[in-house]
């Protein structure tokens, strides 16, 4: 098996851009296989206004996806533009100094409105920036109003106790409260629990200064199992599509990016009358504000692309309002840009509402977690979830993975 | 055998002689000559082969001894990765599940194989009846994943039918908990894989001489003593070949389960060859998977030839 991936990665390498400088066409290498018609609505767009066309070319599975950007940057044969995570996997992709620096792009970007501050820290290593982002997304819950209306609930929580007695309610009247999957998204609830209840704790778990078996993360765990014995999650085995659960309002609740947005569309529902969003409030009273996970994925170039100028001026040119708003409003999503109004009125509320004075944004658990531990604490998240009680063996194994790889990074 | 055949060599050298000793004639030369020849006809053949199979390999040996992560320059760590691999918690349960796979999948499909052979053989309709068997056949592992994982996931079909037949089992999460989820893909594998064992039995079947098995019915065989006696030491040849490739196919047990599953929850159900791909590519740690690569192709280089050995030596025996 290795053997002939490690083959094909090679001739994959091999195969790789065969350009030249001064391009008109600029492949861009992406992990959403799913988002080409939108990538080409960009391209269109690009090249009628900059005169550089987009050949997308999407992947749909992350693994083979990375395999294939490490492999070129082996090679000569560069990609174009790609997109990346922002963490531990942009700061180990920076450290090989093969990316390009979008210092200037980030400063002039900053100074018209463009990009906003508070996602510069994310881009920015050894005070310089790299990459531009690609798209933005904050996790905020998704709720389906006729569930709603049915158990008696006319607006969503406002503070965890809300939120818990709405979710009760709903589960009275047959619905499964919260949607919940122990396959790649096992960690969204450990994520939302921890932020509620310790921001502090999250991000030192991230950078190896606490550990998974502090007594903080425990108590997570055990508000996480006493959720899941309260009857409050849908099946965690289900291979049903979150967005169809949510349509047939078989699930009330989902929380996930504002990206489910496009899903929750493309299955025929409609944003505002079907459907709403709210931020999730704090577990804990505490802290002074709201704790919000976002992601955002980053757009790079490396500085030994084909053409490097090529790449710099698309960039420019990506995070304008004008691309961006064909960006955001094509997929249904929220723009990183702030200038960018987005035609969907329900997310544009939860969006202001997620970037607000009264919000702190923390980075999604998947991005800020280096890739050893976060696949251990995926496989150990699904095991809980299977068997909630094995919350300390699975807290343990984590741990274990967090001591192997922070002993050597 | 060979004693008839030795002479017939020798008379064909015998009448090669003379042209070899014709006037002018060089021999040595002309079997260097040859011999470049048959080096260049092999050579594009020979270098697509180490191109393609023993370069990755050597890389992944020499990979399995460093500390990789796809980015920066390999780190010598000698067997540092082959300690963590046997130190590793989660090895109990992948071999545990990978020794399932083998026994699982070298009796079910090869039995069933073989029974959907020995009933259909000879009768009329036989290839109707073999048919249903063969169609799974056409799926790919990951497709059978899909079908199955869709099939066997908690409310799904297996539960709906158990439970419409008052069966127990309705209300069991199949994939969710050890031992159901190896259990149940390996239901999944038999069920795609015991067509085209079928088909190779046939083909043994069919090749056996009619002198002893009518020789065995007018001594009086018959039924399972004429199958027992005669079938079964005459299709010997056929079934090491098909346990053999089932051998192989199980120990690097792959695409179903990660479709399926990905090896969990909890890695419940992960196969060597799943913990493989989980640290080469998922972990993004590509020294410690190639470990678990070579350790892999070892014990199936390792069991496939001791099985081919044992087989051999057997068959010798009765020889």
């Amino acid at each position: 098996m290795t053997l002939v991936a490690t083959a094909a990665l090679a001739l994959t390498a091999c195969g790789g851009n065969s350009g030249s400088a001064n391009k008109s066409e600029l492949k861009l290498y992406n992990d959403k296989g799913a988002w080409k018609p939108f990538f080409q609505q960009l391209g269109t767009m690009s090249k009628s206004q900059i005169g550089l066309s987009v050949n997308p070319v999407g992947y749909t599975d992350e693994n083979t996806y990375q395999a294939f950007i490490k492999a070129s940057l082996r090679t000569p044969n560069k990609p174009d533009l790609f997109t990346w995570a922002t963490g531990g996997q942009l700061q180990d992709l920076i450290s090989t100094k093969q990316v390009a620096d979008t210092s200037s792009i980030w400063s002039d970007g900053i100074d018209k409105g463009y990009l906003p501050k508070n996602l510069e820290p994310y881009f920015t290593f050894d005070s310089k920036q790299y990459c531009v982002p690609l798209n933005v997304a904050y996790w905020v819950m998704f709720y389906n109003k006729k569930d709603f209306a049915a158990a008696g609930i006319t607006t969503p929580p406002t503070d965890w106790n809300g939120l818990m007695a709405d979710a009760a309610a709903l589960k009275a009247k047959g619905f499964a409260p919260f949607y919940q999957t122990s396959i790649l998204f096992s960690f969204v609830w450990f994520q939302q629990l921890l932020i509620g209840t310790d921001p502090d704790l999250y991000n030192r778990l991230a950078t190896g200064k606490a550990k998974y078996t502090d007594p903080g993360v425990v108590a997570v765990m055990q508000r996480w199992k006493s959720m899941i014995d309260q009857g409050l999650f849908a099946d965690p085995g289900s291979k049903e599509q979150p967005a169809d659960q949510m349509k047939s309002g078989k699930t009330a609740m989902t929380l996930l990016g504002t990206w489910f947005n496009t899903s929750l569309v493309q299955a025929g529902m409609k944003s505002d009358s079907d459907y709403g969003m709210f931020v999730v409030p704090n577990v804990t009273t505490g802290a002074s504000k709201t704790q919000v996970a976002f992601e955002s994925g980053p757009l790079c170039s490396l500085a030994k692309a084909p053409d490097p100028a090529a790449n710099t001026k698309f960039m420019k040119w990506w995070i304008q309002p004008d691309a961006q708003s064909t960006w955001a409003n094509s997929r249904k999503d929220v723009s990183a840009n702030p200038k960018v109004t987005i035609d969907d009125p329900a997310l544009n509320t939860v969006a202001q509402a997620a970037t607000g004075d009264q919000v702190t944004l923390d980075n999604r658990y998947f991005d800020a977690t280096p890739a050893p531990i976060l696949t251990a604490a995926l496989d150990a998240f699904s095991g809980f979830l299977a068997d909630p009680s094995s919350y300390q063996k699975q807290l343990q194994t984590i741990q274990q993975a967090a001591d192997e790889y922070w002993k050597s990074n | 055998m060979s004693a008839p055949g030795a002479p017939a060599v020798a008379a064909a050298g015998a009448r090669q002689a003379p042209g070899a000793t014709a006037p002018g004639a060089r021999p040595g030369r002309r079997r260097g000559r040859g011999n470049w020849t048959a080096i260049g006809f092999l050579s594009p053949a020979a270098l697509v082969v180490a191109l393609l199979l023993y370069l990755p390999f050597l890389y992944t040996v020499v990979l399995s001894f460093t500390k990789y992560d796809g980015l920066s320059s390999p780190q010598w760590v000698a067997l540092d990765n082959f300690r963590k691999f046997f130190s590793d918690p989660a090895l109990g349960s992948s071999v545990r599940n990978t020794l399932m796979w083998v026994v699982g999948t070298t009796v079910l499909p090869v039995g069933l194989g073989l029974l959907i052979a020995l009933l259909s053989f000879g009768i009329r309709g036989g290839s109707g009846f073999r048919l249903p068997f063969m169609l799974p056949y056409a799926l790919s592992g990951a497709g059978l994943g899909v079908i199955w994982g869709f099939i066997l996931q908690d409310g799904g079909a297996a539960n709906d039918v158990l439970g419409a037949l008052h069966l127990p089992g309705a209300h069991t999460d199949f994939l969710q908990h050890w031992p159901y989820n190896t259990i149940s893909m390996i239901v999944a594998w038999t069920w795609q894989q015991t067509g085209v064992n079928a088909l190779l039995f046939m083909v043994g079947l069919q090749s056996i001489p009619k002198e002893p098995l009518e020789a065995a019915r007018l001594d009086g065989a018959g039924g399972f003593r004429l199958f027992r006696s005669i079938t079964w030491p005459l299709l010997a040849p056929l079934t090491t070949v098909v346990v053999g490739l089932a051998l192989v196919a199980s120990l690097k047990t792959f695409d179903i389960v990660w479709v399926t599953t990905q090896g969990g929850p909890g890695r419940s159900s992960e196969t060597l060859a799943v913990t493989m791909y989980r640290d080469a590519f998922v972990s993004g740690d590509y020294g410690y998977g190639s470990a678990v690569a070579l350790v892999l192709t070892l014990t199936t280089a390792a069991v496939t030839l001791a099985y081919l050995r044992r087989q051999v030596k057997t068959r010798e025996g009765l020889g």
